[in-house]
């Protein structure tokens, strides 16, 4: 059997039944790391104190769900569903994490200083790469079935 | 993509450069004074911590005192013991008491708290007020009773005439004073609201009384430490108030002192002094607790700013005006020391070196390394200012390891002998110091 009639059975049958388990789940948790940046913003502009104290729980749950997604990613490559890592976006989410995790401890910081200036260039930098990644589909490694990201 | 990738590395660089400098204290005799060393402040992703493990006392342990002074324990067992008070009869009040306890606002919150229960200040206070009594001399307290109980978080405590003031964390409460009594159930007279509410961060409210017994003075803490809980909760906090004692009428007396847990009126000029708790995170040796005489009117700072005219970035929007009126606070205790009891010395009964000056209880640090404070100190005074450095009175509250801490030193009294008492909340003891040679 060649490559391609593996690839087109994949398509029609077993594939499809097994989608990547930790696609969804990095979206939610991507989707709380962005919205710190926006109540940072809040912050910024209003200088009232609840957007800060939102952004830093968004942040905490933002690391939570995405530290699920990374396990879910492992099971996913560990039960092979997956053939490859999506390499550009693995780095784009890996380096956003990291960014989210430094930026935790600066929003534990008190006051003004929790968001101004640096953890509000944490949270852009990281909803640009987690934005970028989202336009890439969310999938950090391809289909083993499909051979295509989604 | 590359250019993107790029700068989030520089900025995770130079968030990391931060963390990892330096991040020990220096001597604590340079923040001594009038005149505190005070260097550059600092952000930190990790502010530095040093938390020692609170083992208590073994038996027959006890703190050490300074040459020619003594220690015993006076009462063990007690429920987180904060303030103490004698009164005429020379019974002893000693207030079993620790804060309401608040939700946790922020994810820090839960780190600290664990912080705080490692440290042994987590434990439940047991909201009342115990009565030792014949405590004269070198014996064991005769009596010891529950003297009022049901109360709320309450600290401070101040007899005038026949009426007994306890400052509950959110109001004052007259009782009815009788010295024979052992007990008193009739619950208390409101004299007046005190600053509390759902967060009530820095909750404890000292307390005294002017010479004349006319009006009460209160210790109100910063409901936060340096505004991260928003403006709005720190309406009328970090304040000293004065309360007519007969009318309840409060008014603002002194702003922007942090948290005075102490409040006390110098015995020769009657001028009013405090001790305050000054603001965490912006390095070891930020900012130095003080010991201050309080000007009517007065700005001491907080939150705008420090040690004077030191402003404190964290705060925003900033108050120039305000900043430009800060008054420097008179005697640094260097930084974290927790003072948290302020009692002026009556004379000899001691010892000569302490006459004339304030005992100052320091409960100690745990955003400092090495740690600072876990003693009392005295600081002598002439013509009504202190002067000098701080001696040691009673030490050996931490371990030698300096990781485990038996005890911290709170609330103080002179009991009617002479003696210094100090409530020990870690220990659960009122520990006794007197003179080795009486009369000596």
């Amino acid at each position: 059997m060649t490559r391609q009639d593996e690839q087109m059975r994949g398509s029609i049958g077993h594939g499809r039944q097994r989608p990547l388990l930790h696609r969804r789940v990095l979206a939610a948790g991507a989707a709380l790391l962005i919205a710190a940046f926006v109540t940072d913003c809040t912050y910024y502009t209003t200088a009232l104190w609840q957007w800060a104290n939102f952004s830093a729980w968004l942040i905490t749950a933002g690391l939570i769900v995405t530290a699920v997604a990374a396990v879910l990613l492992l099971i996913d490559s560990a039960t092979g569903r997956t053939s490859r890592l999506n390499t550009i976006s693995f780095n784009l989410v890996a380096a956003a994490a990291l960014l989210s995790l430094v930026n935790a401890f600066v929003h534990s910081r008190d006051a003004w200083a929790s968001v101004v200036p640096q953890g509000i260039l944490l949270s852009a930098l990281s909803a640009i790469l987690l934005l970028i990644a989202g336009a890439r589909g969310w999938s950090l490694a391809m289909s083993r079935a499909t051979g295509d990201d989604k | 993509m590359k250019a993107t990738s790029a700068r989030p590395i520089a900025a995770l660089l130079s968030v990391v450069a931060l963390a990892a400098c330096s991040s020990k204290g220096g001597d604590p005799n340079r923040q001594y004074g009038p005149d505190p060393y005070l260097p550059p402040p600092r952000a930190y992703l990790m502010p530095p911590m040093s938390v020692p493990k609170a083992v208590g006392w073994k038996a027959g342990e006890t703190p050490t005192a300074a040459a020619g002074l003594k220690v015993e324990a006076l009462a063990t067992g007690l429920e987180h013991p904060r303030t103490l008070y004698t009164l005429p009869n020379g019974d002893i009040l000693v207030v079993e008491t620790n804060g309401p306890g608040t939700e946790p606002f922020r994810p820090k919150d839960f780190i600290a708290g664990k912080v705080k229960a490692r440290a042994g200040a987590g434990a439940k206070g047991g909201n009342r007020i115990t009565l030792l009594r014949g405590v004269d001399g070198d014996g064991k307290p005769a009596l010891r009773t529950v003297f009022i109980d049901h109360l709320y978080s309450p600290y401070g405590i101040v007899l005038v005439g026949d009426t007994l003031y306890v400052a509950d964390t959110d109001a004052i409460l007259a009782f009815n004073y009788d010295p024979g009594a052992t007990r008193i159930t009739s619950p208390g007279v409101k004299l007046a609201d005190l600053p509390a509410g759902r967060l009530d961060h820095h909750w404890t409210k000292s307390m005294t009384a002017s010479a004349d017994g006319s009006k009460l003075y209160v210790g109100v803490g910063s409901n936060s430490n340096i505004t991260e809980n928003g403006m709005d909760v720190e309406d009328g906090r970090a304040a000293i108030y004065e309360i007519d004692r007969l009318t309840g009428a409060k008014r603002i007396f002194a702003s922007g002192t942090r948290n005075p847990t102490g409040v006390a009126f110098e015995p020769q000029t009657h001028q009013l002094f405090a001790v305050v708790n000054e603001r965490d995170e912006i390095g070891p040796d930020l900012v130095p607790d003080y010991l201050t005489s309080i000007r009517p009117g007065g700005f001491y700072g907080w939150p705008y700013s420090y040690w004077g005219s030191h402003v404190d970035v964290r705060v925003h929007p900033q108050r120039p005006d305000l900043v430009a009126q800060a008054i420097k606070p008179d005697y640094g205790l260097s930084s974290h020391v927790a003072p948290l009891s302020l009692l002026f010395s009556e004379g000899e009964h001691l010892s000569p070196d302490f006459a004339k000056g304030a005992f100052i209880s320091e409960h100690g640090s745990w955003d400092r390394s090495p740690l600072n404070g876990y003693q009392v100190i005295f600081v002598s005074f002439t013509d009504g200012r202190p002067v000098g450095k701080p001696v040691p009175v009673v030490t050996g509250f931490l371990g030698e390891d300096n990781e485990t801490v038996h005890g911290r030193p709170v609330g103080l009294a002179l009991d009617r002998s002479g003696a210094l008492l100090v409530a020990d909340d870690v220990g659960n003891t009122v520990w006794r110091v007197s003179a080795t040679q009486p009369g000596s």
